[in-house]
């Protein structure tokens, strides 16, 4: 037997000898208890209104239907749902269907002569009853279906704003500062 | 004068034979055969495992990749090995990768989105296979290799914990429950 066979057989035994030291510790493998961590995490939920401004001021002209607002605004409505949520909307509502704006002096300007478009939809008044706010004085802007791939999601509204002044009485209306405040606010149900 | 020539001789010869039968007595000690007592004190393998606490809470945020648990847990190990042990490896993980914390509702956290710190180094996901718990649900906390001077030993690991949910952004709010598992292997 020559050398080169001597070593070929060391090599041989070495490898038998390292896999069956292998096998061996494997089989005699020994394990601690396991210890448990119970972990308990909560995502909490959330539904947010964000406005890009709170101020919007017009120039009326006396019975005229064109009075838009000075400037847009987007409401960013974001939220975090748990299951078994169906819906979000997105409502735009004055506090009295009769006097959405006035002067104070016993001049209003009713909310059905307010207007809103929508992400650049057509304008609605402010005529529904929501979920929010005063009967008939309200405008729902958006509603989302929520399903399981938009529990955890956001949608934009861009309002723009008008004041029609040519119903009813509005063409009478007095010159003066008609005040009022609209808000936005949002709903998850059920 | 015979008689006491006699005598002395006989007195002489006695004491010498007392003398020799003492020597005598001396060389004939007399033993007991050997009883063996047979002793055993067997030194049992044992490979223990301790926490500082038991359970750790998560407040979270949508999409948020920081979300870390309320409390650091320290495991310590404590092992007594016969020699031709060769390591002593702690491992955590999860029963299930899919499914490392649930709603109960069918949302899920994977165990690819729960990190450990262990002893203040990287967060690292519980991606891989170890020899306990799902398929790619674990990780190897840490490794000692066995030499003869520590065939007895102790080790800690602290581990912090995160919840990375940056890849789960429609998660849904909600109670998310499971359990992380700690266990040593010695091979």
């Amino acid at each position: 037997m020559n050398h080169r066979n001597i070593a070929f057989l060391r090599i041989v035994s070495l490898a038998v000898l390292i896999v069956g030291t292998t096998s061996l510790a494997s089989a005699q493998a020994l394990n601690s208890g396991a210890q448990p961590i119970a972990l308990n995490a909560t995502l909490a939920e959330s539904l947010t209104v964000n406005l890009s401004a709170n101020a919007v001021n017009f120039t009326l002209a006396a019975g005229t239907a064109a009075n838009p607002g000075s400037t847009n605004i987007t409401a960013t409505t974001a939220w975090v749902l748990k299951p078994g949520r169906t819906q979000v909307v997105v409502d735009a509502y004055f506090a009295s269907a009769a006097a959405a704006l006035t002067d104070g002096a016993g001049d209003n300007i009713p909310s059905s002569a307010f207007y809103i478009s929508d992400n650049a939809g057509a304008s609605a008044p402010l005529v529904n009853t929501v979920a929010f706010g005063a009967a008939n004085a309200g405008l729902q802007l958006a509603s989302v279906a929520i399903i399981a791939g938009n529990r955890n999601a956001n949608r934009t509204d861009q309002m723009a704003f008008n004041i029609n002044l040519t119903g009813g009485t509005l063409p009478q209306l007095p010159a003066n500062t008609y005040t009022g405040t609209l808000n936005i606010q949002a709903q998850a149900t059920p | 004068m015979v008689d006491r020539f006699t005598t002395i001789r006989a007195v002489v010869a006695l004491g010498f034979l007392c003398t020799l039968g003492s020597f005598s007595a001396r060389a004939q000690v007399l033993n007991s055969g050997a009883s063996t007592i047979a002793l055993k004190a067997n030194l049992p393998e044992s490979v223990s495992l301790s926490l500082s606490a038991n359970a750790v809470n998560f407040a979270l945020s949508p999409g948020s990749a920081a979300n870390p648990g309320s409390t650091s847990i320290t495991a310590a190990t404590s092992w007594t090995l016969r020699p031709g042990r060769i390591a002593v490896s702690v491992y955590a993980f999860f029963s299930s990768s899919a499914s490392a914390l649930t709603d109960g509702a069918g949302d899920n956290i994977p165990s690819s989105s729960f990190q450990i710190s262990d002893n203040g180094g990287a967060f690292t996901a519980l991606t891989n296979t170890v020899p306990f718990g799902g398929a790619n649900a674990g990780l190897q906390l840490a490794s000692v290799f066995v030499l003869f001077g520590n065939l007895q030993g102790t080790r800690r690991d602290t581990m912090n914990f995160n919840l990375n949910l940056s890849a789960l952004p429609n998660l849904p709010a909600g109670t998310y429950t499971g359990t992380l598992t700690i266990q040593v292997q010695v091979i």
